[in-house]
């Protein structure tokens, strides 16, 4: 693997993780790592595995072969609950935000893993629940104001338009104290000025001492945060580095460009 | 030898009316994934139609079983134009489910009208006289269904394989949307697909009425076994469903034979939840897998109804000093009477809101646990001359006992086959009561079942009974809406409609929803014990699957997820018939009609009105509410 960067202790290794749907082969001996405290773009055409190898990760889909590690821990095959238990919080392509649940509410469900006091002590309103509760409502409210949708923390979550609710989803993510952050296209949707924001704020998320690895199609914004680019094309990587390398890879320009071609020639 | 062939048949013969039914239930299913359990009611409308016919107009039987066939297709296609077909487009598959429910409701309410509630038995075909043949019997009713049965399956194929009709058919149930493009009608092809499984479930009514007696609730028996076959035999594949069909009938015919037919319900109920959990596409999985998600389905949750705090103080208070000042103000025995059923109704409701509208998981068995809470705090209470409190304690531990076998059995289940076990389940529970007569009184009911009383203070008056029964209400949604305020109560709610999201959070979705349902069954437990105590008398009748869907049809008229709303459903579905005596023999009709509605127009409930119109008065009156507090129309 070339990971020449300077944060050299590996936080997630993926290792030649297969997965077929069918006769569609979606990843293909998939293996890269992630070091602690970078931010790792994945980039690929439409139909290059990336979410799919989100889903293998956080452990919504099994793989068939292959193995992820997180701090050194396996975790192929663990359930989504356990995965995110150890701190590898994911968001969704399309924002899956909770009906019938405000913008606050949703957000503070992100830190239901952090709460201690017992149901019970809700139940009766101890002091100690309370105190949680408050403490919870406040560090939302906190994360709301940042990302700017403070003014609507007590609107209907699904009332939002796609753009708020896929930050939302980032700030539900964050609550939950993540050590690694598994962002599925969080710019799908954001016009130019909401994207800039968000740069901001992966850098932020980054500084805070949380690893990132992001899918996103704008290459603006992975140029600008990323400090490594894997590359994907139909279910395999083809190219792992630092932005600009990876930019000047001929295999990438041939990809990319191809598959561009290939598209609107309609390829399935 | 011969003894064993005799029930082979006859097994084979009960199977091929399952079968039929399970074939209905595969068709919908394909075409819409939605189950109807309104099927079974078709069977008997068909049936009790054709008994009319034959006895009161003096038709022949052919002329009255295809009279009677016709009129079943014909409120098929009104039912499923009215109802069905607009439904689909609004509701989530599990609501749909119970929509379904609600249909079967009310046709057991109306047929319960029109021919009272006791059992009809027609001619066979071709005589009493059975065909004899080396020591075996056959009737020769049982050669009738078995040739119809043969007829209707090999004209299904053909429809299904060789016309363009069935072509247009196949393409909604594999590709709704490409269906549409290429210029097939869904909502036709669907109504139509639902005026054909009437049609088979009316054919077998019409055929299997002469073979047993049959009254206006035998439905719901055709809708589960049928059900049941169809899950066993894959419910999206119509081969399974036959083969689903046989299976069931011949093991149900043997358990009853060999054990006891308390046992044969059992053994079926077994039989599907071993296919569930090993197996769920059934023995002959087919079909395109269609997902059954918990209600995970945006559409329901539109808007969130709230009371703004001041309109919700004022109204706490209202209501509490109303409830209190009520028997002083308002002596009827009668009305006090229902007001306390309703309080205890309310208990098991919260439990169930709890489940349903909070954690979004399908119950349609509660009235199990009502059941079990109750035969055990009495029968302890009778027997035993155990204190009522203990008792109540003894049937939530039972309770609890059932609802984690129950659902560690269930832990894969989700929506649909949830929803179904736990209407197994309930039927199991009724069996039981019906069977051990020792233990429960049998049919009859257990009588001589004391009042209640908890260190020294007897319940034995109605006031009394008011006053418990509010302060423990009022303590329930208190703790309730605690809970539900807390973190615990957010990640129920985002269980309700995205378990995965909610997983990826680090929610841990089956402990979650393992605790829901033992508290929800717990809750329905102690209601059913105070039941049992209030009336001094309990029967199998008064805790069965008519009181399940009964508890699902206030939730809903009520509101989902509101935790009061329940209460105003159990209001209207319980004071009304007192109020209207008129209306007491239609309770089942009416209570069906307004689940049917509500799930089609009033997604909400009464307390979805009840917030609005409170909430309306206070911002009149320059209260500042919070903006959360009032509810929106969602974009789409």
């Amino acid at each position: 693997m070339n990971a020449p960067l300077v944060h050299s202790r590996p936080g997630l290794e993926v290792r030649n993780l297969c997965r077929s749907f069918g006769g569609l082969q979606a990843t293909a001996d998939v293996s890269f790592s992630v070091p602690f405290g970078t931010v790792t773009a994945l980039v690929g055409p439409n139909g290059a595995g990336k979410t799919t190898l989100f889903n293998l990760v956080t452990g919504i889909v099994r793989p068939q072969s292959g193995e992820v590690f997180f701090d050194g821990e396996r975790i192929t095959g663990a359930s989504a609950g356990r995965i995110a238990a150890l701190g590898l919080i994911r968001t969704f392509q399309t924002a899956r935000v909770f009906p019938g649940l405000t913008v606050l509410e949703n957000a503070m469900v992100g830190g239901h893993r952090r709460v201690r006091t017992s149901p019970f002590a809700h139940m009766i309103s101890l002091p100690s629940a309370r105190r949680e509760e408050r403490a919870l409502r406040e560090r939302a409210e906190a994360m709301l104001d940042i990302v700017g949708l403070g003014r609507v923390r007590d609107t209907h979550a699904v009332e939002l338009p796609m753009g708020s609710q896929k930050l939302l989803e980032v700030v539900r993510a964050l609550m939950a104290a993540p050590r690694m952050l598994l962002l599925d296209e969080p710019a799908a949707g954001l016009n130019d000025s909401e994207t800039a924001d968000l740069a901001a704020l992966l850098r932020a998320i980054r500084d805070t001492g949380v690893t990132v690895l992001v899918v996103e199609h704008n290459m603006a914004l992975v140029m600008s945060v990323a400090e490594q680019v894997v590359v994907l094309e139909a279910g395999a990587v083809i190219a792992c580095g630092d932005p600009d390398a990876v930019r000047a890879d001929p295999r990438v320009i041939r990809a990319y460009l191809g598959a561009e071609a290939d598209n609107q020639g309609g390829r399935p | 030898m011969t003894n064993f062939i005799q029930l082979l048949i006859g097994g084979v013969l009960t199977g091929c009316i399952y079968a039929l039914i399970a074939l209905g239930f595969s068709l919908i299913f394909r075409v819409t994934g939605v189950v109807n359990l309104a099927q079974g009611a078709f069977c008997i409308l068909a049936a009790l139609a054709c008994a009319s016919f034959e006895m009161q107009f003096g038709w022949s039987i052919l002329a009255a079983s295809l009279g009677a066939v016709a009129v079943a297709v014909a409120v098929g296609a009104v039912v499923g134009a009215t109802s069905f077909v607009p439904g689909l487009t609004r509701l989530s598959n599990a609501n749909m489910l119970m929509l379904t429910a609600g249909l079967l409701t009310v046709f057991e309410g109306a047929m319960q009208l029109i021919w009272g509630s006791q059992p009809y038995a027609l001619e066979p075909f071709s005589g009493q006289e059975p065909l004899a043949f080396a020591g075996i019997t056959v009737p020769t009713q049982g050669l009738w269904m078995l040739g119809i049965t043969g007829v209707l399956v090999l004209a299904l194929w053909v429809l299904l394989t060789r016309t363009r009709l069935g072509q247009a058919l196949r393409a909604c149930s594999e590709n709704p949307t490409a269906a549409r493009l290429m210029g097939v009608s869904v909502p036709r092809m669907t109504l139509f697909s639902f005026c054909l499984s009437a049609l088979i479930a009316a054919i077998a009514g019409v055929v299997i009425a002469p073979a047993t007696s049959l009254q206006f609730d035998s439905g719901r028996l055709f809708t589960v076994s049928g059900f049941i076959a169809a899950v066993i035999g894959g419910i999206a594949s119509l081969p399974g469903a036959i083969v689903g069909g046989l299976v069931l009938g011949v093991v149900n015919t043997l358990a009853t034979a060999y054990l006891s037919s308390l046992y044969s319900n059992a053994i079926a109920l077994g039989l599907l939840l071993m296919v569930l959990v090993w197996r769920p596409s059934g023995l002959m999985a087919g079909g395109p897998a269609r997902r059954q998600d918990v209600r995970d389905e945006a559409r329901v949750w539109k808007r969130v109804h709230r009371l703004s705090p001041a309109a919700g103080r004022f109204a706490a208070v209202a209501a509490l000093i109303g409830a209190v000042a009520l028997p002083h103000v308002m002596p009827s025995e009668a009305i006090l009477g229902s007001l306390v059923i309703v309080g205890i109704l309310f208990v098991a409701l919260i439990g169930l809101d709890l489940l349903m509208g909070w954690c979004g998981q399908v119950a349609l068995g509660h009235a199990g646990f009502m059941a079990i809470g109750g035969y055990t705090a009495a029968g302890l209470a009778i027997d035993h001359q155990v204190s009522p409190l203990l008792g109540i304690f003894a049937g939530m531990g039972l309770s609890l006992v059932c609802a984690l076998v129950l659902s560690v059995v269930t832990l894969r289940l989700r929506g649909l086959y949830l929803a179904l076990a736990t209407l197994s389940f309930g039927l199991l529970v009724t069996s039981f009561a019906v069977g051990l007569t020792e233990l429960t009184g049998g049919p009859s009911g257990m009588v001589g079942i004391p009042s209640l009383e908890i260190a020294g203070w007897a319940f034995d008056t109605t006031e009394s009974m008011y006053h418990l029964v509010l302060v423990l209400d009022v303590v329930l949604v208190v703790v309730s809406q605690g809970v539900m305020r807390s973190s615990f109560g957010r990640a129920i709610q985002a269980i309700r409609t995205d378990q995965m999201a909610a997983a990826a959070l680090g929610v841990n979705v089956l402990r979650t929803k393992l605790v829901v349902f033992a508290v929800s069954a717990m809750l329905a437990s102690l209601s059913g014990s105070l039941y049992a105590f209030n009336f001094h008398f309990l029967s199998p009748d008064m805790v069965d699957a008519t009181r399940s869907l009964e508890l699902v049809a206030m939730l809903v008229i009520g509101g989902e997820g509101t935790l009061i709303g329940p209460l105003l459903g159990g209001l209207l579905l319980t004071l009304l018939p007192t109020v209207f005596a008129p209306l007491a023999s239609a309770k089942t009709l009416v209570s069906g009609l307004l689940l049917v509605g509500c799930f089609l127009w009033l997604p909400h409930g009464l307390y979805g009105l009840v917030v609005d119109g409170l909430n309306g008065i206070f911002r009149r009156f320059g209260e500042t509410a919070r903006p959360g507090a009032v509810s929106e129309e969602a974009a789409r």
